[in-house]
C-alpha cells in the first residue's frame, strides 16, 4: 500500500505537487495520470525517497522510506529505464543492485530469463535498445519480489510487442495481490491497463475513481436524437428542464433527460423519432475535460490528440 | 527473516560487495589504476637518472624524492577514478537506483570510499616499493642510494604509497559534492595544484601557507631530510589526510540534503 498524505513539493518559485492526498491499495493496477508536468515523477521520487518533501509525507506499507531495511524487498520501481552505466553488462548492473539488499546470484539470473534477457546477459548496456533497457528495469525491480511496484511511464518509447508485454505483465503483478502504480500522460495507454485512476494536474488531485466511474461522471454524456420535427421536439425537452444542442446534421444532442425519457416523450406527442443514441465520452474525452484546466502548456488551436485516435467515436459525431 | 532483523554489519557487508561489483565491472577502473601503477614506476626510474646526472653545488639528492614527484601523476589517474564513482551516477541517472535500493545515503558514501580507498592503497604502496627498489637501484649506482633498512626509510616508503589513497578518495567526495564529471576532475586538480603555486611566493609566506597544501604534505611525509619551513611529518601527516576527510565531511553533509 502506498498512501500520499498532504504532500507539497516546491522547486524554488515552482510548486510541482500541492497538497497532494491518495492511497494505493493492493490487487488493482491503479493508472497514476496527467499531462506532462503534472508532478507525477516527483510524486514517485518522494515516495521513493529521493526527494524530500516540502511538507507532508508519503508512506510505503505504513512506513517512510527512509526507515526500510533492504527496501527492495518492500518497494520495486522504475523510474527512468535509460539510467545505466554504459559501459557495465546487464548482469553486473542487476547483481550490484542485487547485492546492495542481500539479494543472491541465483536471484539475478531468474530475473535475467523471466525478462528474457539471459542471452545478452554479458553485453554492455550502452548497446541496449529502450525496450532491453525497460526489461532490465523491470528486472531490478522484481528482484526483491516487492509487494508494491512503481512503474513511471514504462511504455514511453516502447513498440507494440513491448507495450503487450509490460501491459500484461503489471496485470499479473496486480492479480498476485500486490500494489501496482503506474504513471502515464496518456489515458488511452491507461484505458487499456488500470482499474484504478489516480489524476493530477499542477501538483493537485482531480479525481481518485476508477475506470469505469470516470467515464460516468464525466459531463459530456448526451442522447443524441433524431427526428422529422426536431424543432417541436426540443421544444418539449426544454419544458422539462433539460438543455437541447442542435447539431449540424439536423440531430439534437439531449442532456438532462435520459433516452427512455425522451422515447416516452416523443410517443406522447405522436413525434416519430429516427434514432435514440445513449452517448458516453470515451474515457479518452472524459480524461480532457478533467485536465483541461490543468495542462500547463496547451496549444492554442485545438488540434486532434495523434497519439488516441478513437475511430467510434468520430463517427459518432 | 523480517527486515528489520538484519544485522548493521550485514548491511554494511551488502552495500560494500555491491559498490565492489559496480567497481569491478567498469573498464575505466582498469584502465585508471594501469596508468596510475605503470606511470609512476617508469617515471621514478627516469627521475633517478635525470637527478644524478643533473649539475649539483653540493646539495645532496633525496634519495626517496624521485618516488614522491613521479607519483604526482599519477593521482591525476585515481582522482579521476574517485571522482567517476559518484559523476557517473549522478549524470546517469543511475544515482537513483541505488539511493532507493540503499536510502541510508551515508553508507552509500562510506562503502564507496572504502572499495575506492582499499584498491587504491594498495596500488599506491605496490608503486611506492616498487619505485623506491627501481629508484635506489639507479642511485647505488652512484652511490647514493639508501637501503630499506636505514631507520626512517620503509615509514617514509609507507607514507609515499598513501598518497594515491587520500587523492582517490578526495576526488570521490568531490565527485559527489560537484555530481558532474568534468567539474568534479577540474575542482580536484585545483585543490591538489592551485595550493602549490602559493609556495613559490616570498618567504616567510611561500612555507606558511604552503605546509596546508596536500603536495607539501606528502614531500614533507616521505621525505629523508624534511624541510624546516613546513610543518614536522607527523603534523604533515595530518594535513595530507585532512584534505580526503575534510572533503567526504562536506560530501556526507550535503548528500542527504540534496534531491537525488
Amino acid at each position: 500500500m502506498i498512501e500520499v498524505d498532504q504532500l507539497v513539493k516546491r522547486f524554488g518559485a515552482v510548486t510541482a505537487v500541492d497538497g497532494l492526498t491518495f492511497t494505493v491499495r493492493p490487487g488493482h493496477v491503479t493508472g497514476f495520470l496527467g499531462p506532462n508536468g503534472a508532478g507525477k515523477t516527483t510524486t514517485m521520487k518522494v515516495i521513493l525517497g529521493l526527494d524530500a518533501p516540502t511538507s507532508g509525507r508519503a508512506l510505503v506499507n505504513h512506513n517512510s522510506y527512509q526507515d526500510l531495511i533492504r527496501p527492495l524487498h518492500q518497494v520495486g520501481a522504475l523510474l527512468d529505464a535509460g539510467a545505466l552505466h554504459p559501459g557495465r553488462t546487464a548482469e553486473a548492473h542487476l547483481l550490484s543492485v542485487a547485492q546492495s539488499n542481500g539479494i543472491g546470484r541465483r536471484r539475478v539470473t531468474e530475473m535475467l530469463q523471466l525478462t528474457g534477457l539471459e542471452a545478452v546477459a554479458n553485453r554492455k548496456l550502452k548497446g541496449f535498445s529502450l525496450g532491453m533497457k525497460q526489461r532490465l528495469g523491470i528486472a531490478v525491480a522484481l528482484l526483491g519480489d516487492p509487494p508494491v511496484l512503481m512503474f513511471d511511464e514504462p511504455v514511453n518509447g516502447l513498440d507494440t510487442e513491448g507495450i503487450a508485454w509490460i501491459r500484461q505483465f503489471m496485470r499479473a503483478l496486480a492479480a498476485d495481490g500486490r500494489t501496482v502504480l503506474v504513471s502515464s500522460h496518456l489515458m488511452s495507454e491507461m484505458a487499456q491497463t488500470a482499474d484504478r485512476l489516480i489524476v493530477i494536474g499542477r501538483g493537485r488531485l482531480i479525481a481518485d475513481t476508477t475506470t469505469a466511474q470516470l467515464i460516468e461522471s464525466s459531463t459530456r454524456s448526451d442522447v443524441l436524437v433524431r427526428s422529422p420535427r426536431a424543432a417541436e421536439l426540443a421544444d418539449l425537452i426544454k419544458a422539462r428542464g433539460a438543455t437541447v444542442n442542435p447539431e449540424e446534421d439536423g440531430g439534437l444532442a439531449v442532456t438532462g433527460l435520459d433516452a427512455p425519457a425522451i422515447g416516452d416523450l416523443a410517443a406522447e406527442h405522436g413525434i416519430a423519432v429516427h434514432a435514440l443514441i445513449p452517448r458516453s465520452p470515451s474515457l479518452e474525452e472524459a480524461y480532457l475535460d478533467l485536465t483541461g484546466e490543468s495542462t500547463d502548456y496547451r496549444a492554442a488551436t485545438p488540434s486532434p490528440q495523434p497519439s488516441s485516435p478513437n475511430p467510434e467515436r468520430a463517427s459518432t459525431r | 527473516m523480517t527486515a528489520t532483523a538484519v544485522p548493521l554489519a550485514v548491511r554494511a557487508r551488502d552495500v560494500l560487495t555491491s559498490e565492489w561489483t559496480k567497481l569491478r565491472s567498469t573498464r575505466s577502473t582498469y584502465w585508471t589504476l594501469l596508468v596510475a601503477v605503470a606511470t609512476p614506476i617508469g617515471l621514478s626510474a627516469l627521475v633517478a637518472v635525470t637527478l644524478v646526472n643533473a649539475p649539483r653545488h653540493g646539495a645532496q639528492v633525496d634519495p626517496l624524492l624521485p618516488g614522491l614527484i613521479s607519483q604526482e601523476y599519477a593521482v591525476l589517474a585515481v582522482g579521476v577514478l574517485g571522482v567517476l564513482a559518484f559523476s557517473t551516477e549522478y549524470s546517469t541517472g543511475l544515482i537513483r537506483i541505488t539511493f532507493a535500493a540503499v536510502p541510508r545515503r551515508r553508507a552509500v558514501l562510506a562503502a564507496k570510499a572504502a572499495v575506492i580507498g582499499a584498491v587504491t592503497l594498495v596500488a599506491g604502496e605496490v608503486v611506492a616499493f616498487a619505485s623506491f627498489a627501481l629508484v635506489q637501484a639507479v642511485l647505488s649506482g652512484h652511490r647514493e642510494g639508501v637501503s630499506l633498512s636505514r631507520p626512517g626509510v620503509p615509514g617514509a616508503v609507507l607514507a609515499d604509497g598513501l598518497l594515491l589513497f587520500v587523492v582517490a578518495t578526495m576526488g570521490l567526495g568531490l565527485g559527489a559534492i560537484v555530481r558532474h564529471t568534468a567539474g568534479g576532475i577540474a575542482a580536484l586538480v585545483g585543490l591538489i595544484f592551485l595550493p602549490a603555486i602559493v609556495g613559490l611566493l616570498p618567504a616567510p609566506w611561500g612555507g606558511r601557507i604552503g605546509r596546508f597544501t596536500l603536495l607539501d604534505a606528502a614531500q614533507q611525509v616521505t621525505a629523508l631530510h624534511p624541510a624546516t619551513n613546513l610543518f614536522a611529518p607527523a603534523l604533515s601527516l595530518l594535513v595530507l589526510l585532512a584534505w580526503p576527510a575534510l572533503t567526504l565531511l562536506a560530501a556526507a553533509l550535503l548528500i542527504t540534503r540534496r534531491d537525488a
